[in-house]
């Protein structure tokens, strides 16, 4: 037990020095280009029809055909999941906020008004 | 003969913690490169501590097998043999190749190593992030034939620590080659980043252990390549960053299969990960298909 304390602090401190002077990769705010090439790394095989950024620039959903193609910060990389369409544009945002229901995780879009689905996804 | 007198991978871990550090350092003042995100460190050093309790939860039962296989063995090898080392070096070395190759290419057994792939990060803490369920797994059971042959079940263990901490320094971005005959005989950081690659051209491939030349025999074996960087993680990577998650969630889908359609129960067990019976989720063969197509589209 007492191992395995010790093991626990050194742990702690060992992500206590990542925090400090770990240097985590830049993921700036998406804009149009970015959201592309992402879609295009994420969802080769698709051919999104529309693409939406959210209002903070930390994820999109683009639409393509019946699928909502969905993409979130996780730390500093991009998780992708995809959607039946329907799941998605039936959404209400609430307070400038979108959560959406994948498997295991909701991710949570800024929109900039409670307007949904936006007018580059309708 | 049947208790190893030391652990190279407890006698590691001073080494481990300080090789992050300058890890880190380095990454910090751009001098290699060194990405590290702190919940994503935190979850593979949590992972590396858990594995080692899972271990001692395990430990006996293993032990227990490998010591009743030891009585039942053919020869007696001696440990102080040189040849024998020679021997359990380049057969243990061989056994881990399989051993990894279904852990990537088998369903149950991807669920128990998945976890040490779901960083999307590549650096030492990375090595660190280690199976909790390798003893239910039983890929542990690969092992036993080397006991059954002769090999000591402390000489297996401790060449299995070896390879064990061999294999921590190759998980790194900030060696990008080594010389062109290290490359050619050793597993190593370039190997290895192909291996935790999720590019569809990098899946299922470099499965060595210290030596990369089992990936070349059995034709496994692809090169990094500069035009494309290695982009780590899963196919499908996380989408939180729960510990627990990482270390079941496979485990429970595979559950949620088999409940789901019980008579495809072998397929969703034993096919490779991503096996459906209609074909509509995609394996490792199916998005290199598809990567191959679109190469040949131009």
């Amino acid at each position: 037990m007492i191992q395995l304390g010790g093991s626990l602090v050194a742990v702690a401190l060992l992500v206590a020095f990542t925090a400090w002077l770990g240097v985590a990769r830049p993921t700036p705010p998406l804009d149009a280009d970015a959201a592309k090439a992402l879609l295009a790394v994420e969802f080769p095989d698709h051919r999104p029809d529309a693409i939406w950024i959210a209002a903070d620039g930390a994820g999109m959903i683009a639409r393509a055909g019946t699928l909502a193609l969905v993409l979130w910060r996780r730390g500093d990389g991009y998780v992708a999941r995809d959607l039946p369409w329907s799941a998605v544009a039936d959404l209400k945002p609430a307070k400038g906020r979108l959560a959406v229901r994948v498997p295991d995780a909701r991710p949570v879009f800024a929109v900039a008004d409670d307007a949904w689905p936006p007018r580059e996804l309708a | 003969m049947l208790k190893a007198p030391f652990d190279p991978v407890q006698l590691a871990i001073p080494f481990f913690v300080l090789a992050i550090i300058l890890e880190i350092l380095l990454g910090r003042f751009g001098k290699a490169k060194a990405n590290y995100e702190p919940r994503d460190t935190a979850m593979s050093l949590s992972m590396g501590l858990g594995s080692t309790v899972a271990g001692v939860l395990f430990g006996g039962v293993v032990f227990a097998t490998t010591v009743w296989v030891w009585n039942h063995r053919i020869f007696t090898i001696p440990m102080t043999a040189v040849w024998a080392w020679v021997a359990v070096f380049l057969l243990e070395d061989l056994t881990y190749y399989w051993f990894h190759r279904i852990a990537h290419e088998r369903r149950i057994w991807w669920a128990s190593h998945v976890n040490h792939h779901t960083s999307t990060h590549y650096n030492l803490s990375t090595a660190l992030r280690q199976t909790w369920t390798g003893g239910v797994a039983g890929t542990w059971l690969l092992w036993l034939p080397l006991s059954f042959v002769g090999f000591p079940p402390a000489m297996v263990a401790i060449q299995k620590g070896i390879s064990l901490v061999y294999q921590f320094w190759i998980h790194t971005e900030a060696i990008k080659r080594m010389p062109r005959w290290f490359e050619a005989v050793f597993n190593t950081p370039s190997h290895h980043r192909v291996h935790h690659a999720r590019n569809a051209r990098y899946l299922d491939a470099n499965y060595a252990g210290i030596l990369i030349i089992w990936d070349r025999m059995f034709g496994t074996f692809i090169p990094e390549v500069d035009e494309e960087p290695c982009r780590y993680g899963t196919v499908k990577n996380l989408g939180n960053f729960n510990l627990f998650h990482n270390v079941f969630h496979e485990w429970i889908g595979i559950a949620k299969d088999v409940a789901g359609s019980p008579r495809h129960a072998l397929g969703y067990i034993f096919g490779p990960p991503g096996w459906s019976p209609d074909g509509s989720r995609d394996t490792s063969d199916t998005l290199k298909a598809k990567w191959r197509a679109r190469v040949e589209e131009g």
